[in-house]
């Protein structure tokens, strides 16, 4: 019962349901037919579409081209679209003595019939001649009640109800009645607990893990800032001792003998020889120049 | 521009007593008969000027023919009589006479076996063509014409009007 309700309440709030629309029969004309030299047409390329539509009249006009003494017939007709023959066929006889070029211009009204009985539409010659400047355009009507449940407005209009399927329940698959499930799920739950036991040990375990390294920590923490308190006094110190010993010996303190300083050294000769060993080498060293000179004018020559 | 001819017929039977002089009396019999022809301007005609001395309705000078309509609710009971203008209803003044030639034709009709000969059993007497409407339903005619001034003057300058007369006589 109360799935019916829901599915009506959810129909009631249906946008398409809570559209509103004209209920008013309404009136139009098709444009031509005819769109080429074929004289032939197909209806739903002509009429609208929609549902309740009546043709009202059949509107045409065309000229006739043919010698003045032939006769000529001309139907302008529609097939009867839900069985054989014709649903429309209008006839003109052009006789001896009309003229060619003449215009004819006819409304032929044919009550209310359904577009659904209108086939497909054709304009045909018999005899000698033919037609020219045809022009074929259908009146009608449009009701839109025609369906009663086009519209809630509409005389008829039957709210709808949706079909809702009968469900045997018991059929339906259950997963709680599953035997499968539930042993996974008796499974699932004692493996859950040895899991939860492990992490509860775990978590003590790292609890205590947690607590050693924060007194250890501490512990260090202490020593360090002990280290470090007795090496910074063991720099003061050594920074005083360099005070005092920079302090207690300065330069401007130290005293000089007084007294004269005589030379030590004496040359027992009176001249001084040039040495044969610097000539010789001076020498050759001259020479080795020379040859690198003249080599470049050796060079020459020969070539 | 159009004429229509209305009928109307007024009976009066005078009642002769059976005896003399003393008791005499006239009581009228009233009547109205409404034409089952209606004629009707389709359209006005126009006139081009492809010259300084013609006046013409022909689409190749830029003009129109005038066409009327007659709608015939009862066959075999009418004539019409179409009448191309000979003469201007308004016009400036004239140097010199117009001469016109005027026709008229079958345009359209609604009914092809019934109407298709109109054109060709009409009956031309000058301008006036006369139609024998033998079935019922609508049949456009389309009148054209042409005015040359004489001695190829020029048609001053103004406004020119010209009426076509149509009329439905009852046979």
């Amino acid at each position: 019962m109360l799935r019916k309700l829901l599915h009506l309440l959810v129909l009631v709030f249906l946008p398409s349901y809570s559209y509103s629309e004209s209920i008013v029969p309404y009136y139009g004309y098709t444009g031509n037919a005819i769109t080429d030299q074929s004289l032939m047409w197909s209806m739903p390329s002509v009429i609208p579409g929609v549902g309740g539509l009546d043709i009202q009249n059949v509107i045409y006009s065309y000229r006739i081209q043919k010698e003045t003494g032939d006769f000529t017939t001309v139907y302008v007709q529609n097939e009867f679209a839900s069985g054989t023959g014709y649903i429309f066929r209008e006839r003109d006889d052009w006789l001896p003595g009309s003229l060619s070029g003449t215009q004819i211009n006819k409304a032929v009204p044919v009550g209310n019939l359904p577009s659904e009985l209108w086939g497909n539409g054709s304009i045909v010659v018999e005899g000698p001649g033919s037609v020219y400047d045809a022009n074929v355009v259908y009146t009608y009507k449009v009701t839109p009640c025609y369906n009663p449940q086009f519209d809630p407005n509409c005389p008829g209009y039957v709210v709808p109800v949706p079909d809702i399927y009968e469900i045997d329940l018991d059929s339906l698959y259950n997963v709680m009645n599953d035997e499968n499930v539930e042993l996974d799920r008796n499974t699932i739950l004692d493996e859950n607990e040895e899991v939860l036991d492990e992490n509860e040990k775990k978590k003590v375990v790292e609890e205590e893990e947690a607590k050693r390294k924060y007194r250890l920590e501490k512990a260090m923490s202490v020593s360090d800032t002990t280290a470090l308190f007795v090496e910074g006094m063991r720099i003061q110190n050594m920074n005083e001792m360099m005070n005092i010993a920079v302090m207690s010996q300065g330069y401007y303190t130290a005293q000089l003998a007084g007294g004269s300083y005589n030379e030590t050294v004496v040359l027992a000769d009176s001249k001084l020889p040039d040495g044969k060993s610097g000539l010789r080498n001076g020498f050759a060293q001259q020479l080795l120049h020379q040859q690198m000179v003249d080599s470049q004018y050796n060079l020459n020559e020969g070539e | 521009m159009l004429k229509v001819n209305k009928l109307s017929a007024v009976f009066l039977i005078l009642v002769a007593g059976t005896t003399p002089a003393l008791a005499q009396s006239e009581t009228q019999i009233n009547g109205v008969v409404q034409s089952r022809c209606i004629i009707q301007t389709d359209s006005s005609g126009t006139f081009g000027n492809p010259n300084a001395y013609t006046l013409t309705t022909s689409p190749q000078d830029g003009g129109e023919g005038a066409v009327i309509r007659v709608d015939v609710s009862l066959a075999d009971a009418y004539y019409v009589n179409i009448t191309a203008p000979s003469s201007f209803s308004s016009s400036p003044s004239l140097p010199d006479t117009v001469t016109w030639v005027g026709d008229t034709t079958v345009k359209t009709v609604s009914d092809a076996t019934g109407m298709g000969t109109y054109e060709s059993t009409k009956v031309e007497l000058g301008m006036a063509d006369r139609y024998d409407l033998t079935a019922t339903g609508s049949t456009w005619f389309e009148t054209v014409s042409t005015a040359v001034m004489g001695g190829s003057k020029a048609f001053p300058g103004g406004n020119y009007t010209a009426l076509v007369i149509a009329e439905c006589i009852a046979q």
